[in-house]
């Protein structure tokens, strides 16, 4: 009658006590709301983890299910289904938020699947004993070595640009450095469709293989847009 | 978010930036990041051969305040102590004297590796020569 999915625990429904999913919004029995599921917000709408999504469609489920879940139909309702709708409501923002953009979309899996990475700043996570640090050698040398260099690159051009310098060559520079950064981070965003791609098709191991790279490459793009930014101020300023 | 008062005087009043000859063998270079904010820090230190203990230190941070404070003090920590003794230095003693709010504790953890790194890369540069030594000492006996 419904698709189980790995990651949802089965749960009796408070209504028709029927088992089903924890991924769902509604009872797929009696159709009355459920408290906001447990499952990963792929589930919520019904879809395996994935990063190629048909985002139009995605808009689509949303919509419905926002619509479904909308707390002004529950106005009449009992106090709890009128909570749920408000925290169902809440859990189908954050997981259309998180689905639709690529990159949070991205972070968003790698996490699921029990990758470390950034940029997960949250107190609870960063524990002050430190033994909770991340691995340091996450980051290729190469790319620390090229980050550094580029820094140290846009700041030698801002102090000069600060200094009243009127070098004409200034301006130019900085553009053809913001050029650089964004065609770099244009290639990195390339890199991880094919990465999703490899995902998507891939069994275990080279979806092992694939979480690998694209824990590198988002570490690799936050470095990038730094620059970008830091550049994008320079130029404005 | 609020800085502490120490990490704002290390702000605006950083110790010890700069850089040091890298193709040094008494110069140690040690560049970590962290990639949950892209930030980079570089750290060197020039160590006595005699003694080792670290002469002088340097540091260049393209990130947060809480970075910038944080490798500055750490420069100050490790200047005048072996090599061994640095080794000791933990970023939690960085959190404490900055006052570092949960958040900012990744910052420290920078400063933390980034002297390790900088030892780490001395002790490679020298470790033939150490070694040599301690074959001596073998030898001796
Ligand atoms: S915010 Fe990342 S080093 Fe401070
Ligand atoms: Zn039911």
């Amino acid at each position: 009658m419904f698709k189980v999915l790995d990651s949802a625990v089965p749960i009796a429904c408070w209504s028709c006590s029927i088992g089903h999913n924890d991924s769902t919004l509604f009872c797929p029995h009696c159709s009355k709301i459920q408290p906001p599921p447990g499952g990963d917000y792929f589930s919520v709408f019904g879809l395996e983890p994935r990063l190629g999504l048909d985002l139009p469609a995605l808009e689509h489920e949303f919509h419905r299910l926002s619509r479904k879940v909308h707390p002004d139909r529950f106005a009449r309702a009992g106090e709890n289904e009128r909570q749920w709708s408000l925290a169902d409501t809440a859990l189908l923002n954050d997981a259309y938020r998180t689905l639709k953009d690529p990159l949070h979309r991205t972070e968003y899996l790698l996490k699921l699947e029990g990758a470390e990475i950034g940029p997960d700043l949250s107190a609870e996570s960063a524990a002050a004993d430190g033994k909770d640090r991340k691995d340091p050698s996450r980051v290729p040398a190469d790319l620390l070595e090229e980050v550094f260099e580029l820094n140290m690159q846009l700041e030698e051009m801002r102090m000069a640009r600060k200094m009243g310098e009127t070098d004409a060559g200034l301006q130019p520079s900085l553009e053809q450095a913001k050029r650089r950064f964004d065609g770099l981070l244009v290639e990195v965003d390339q890199n991880l469709r094919i990465q999703w791609q490899v995902w998507d098709e891939g069994d275990a191991a080279a979806r092992k293989k694939a979480e690998k790279t694209m824990v590198g490459l988002l570490d690799r793009r936050r470095y990038l847009s730094n620059l970008v930014r830091d550049v994008t101020e320079t130029l404005g300023a | 978010m609020a800085y502490s008062d120490k990490v704002i005087d290390h702000y605006n009043n950083p110790r010890n930036v700069g850089q040091l000859d890298k193709s040094s063998t008494e110069v140690g270079t040690g560049l970590v990041g962290a990639p949950e904010c892209g930030d980079v820090m570089r750290l060197q230190i020039r160590v006595n051969p005699e003694t080792q203990v670290i002469e002088e230190a340097k540091f260049k941070t393209f990130g947060c305040g809480s970075a910038i404070a944080s490798s500055s003090l750490a420069t100050e920590w490790i200047k005048g102590r072996t090599v061994d003794d640095a080794m000791a230095i933990k970023n939690t003693d960085i959190v404490k004297e900055l006052s570092l709010p949960p958040v900012k504790i990744h910052c420290s953890v920078l400063a933390e590796d980034a002297i390790r790194a900088a030892i780490g890369d001395w002790k490679k540069k020298n470790g033939a020569a150490e070694t040599a030594q301690a074959t001596t000492v073998a030898v001796a006996h």
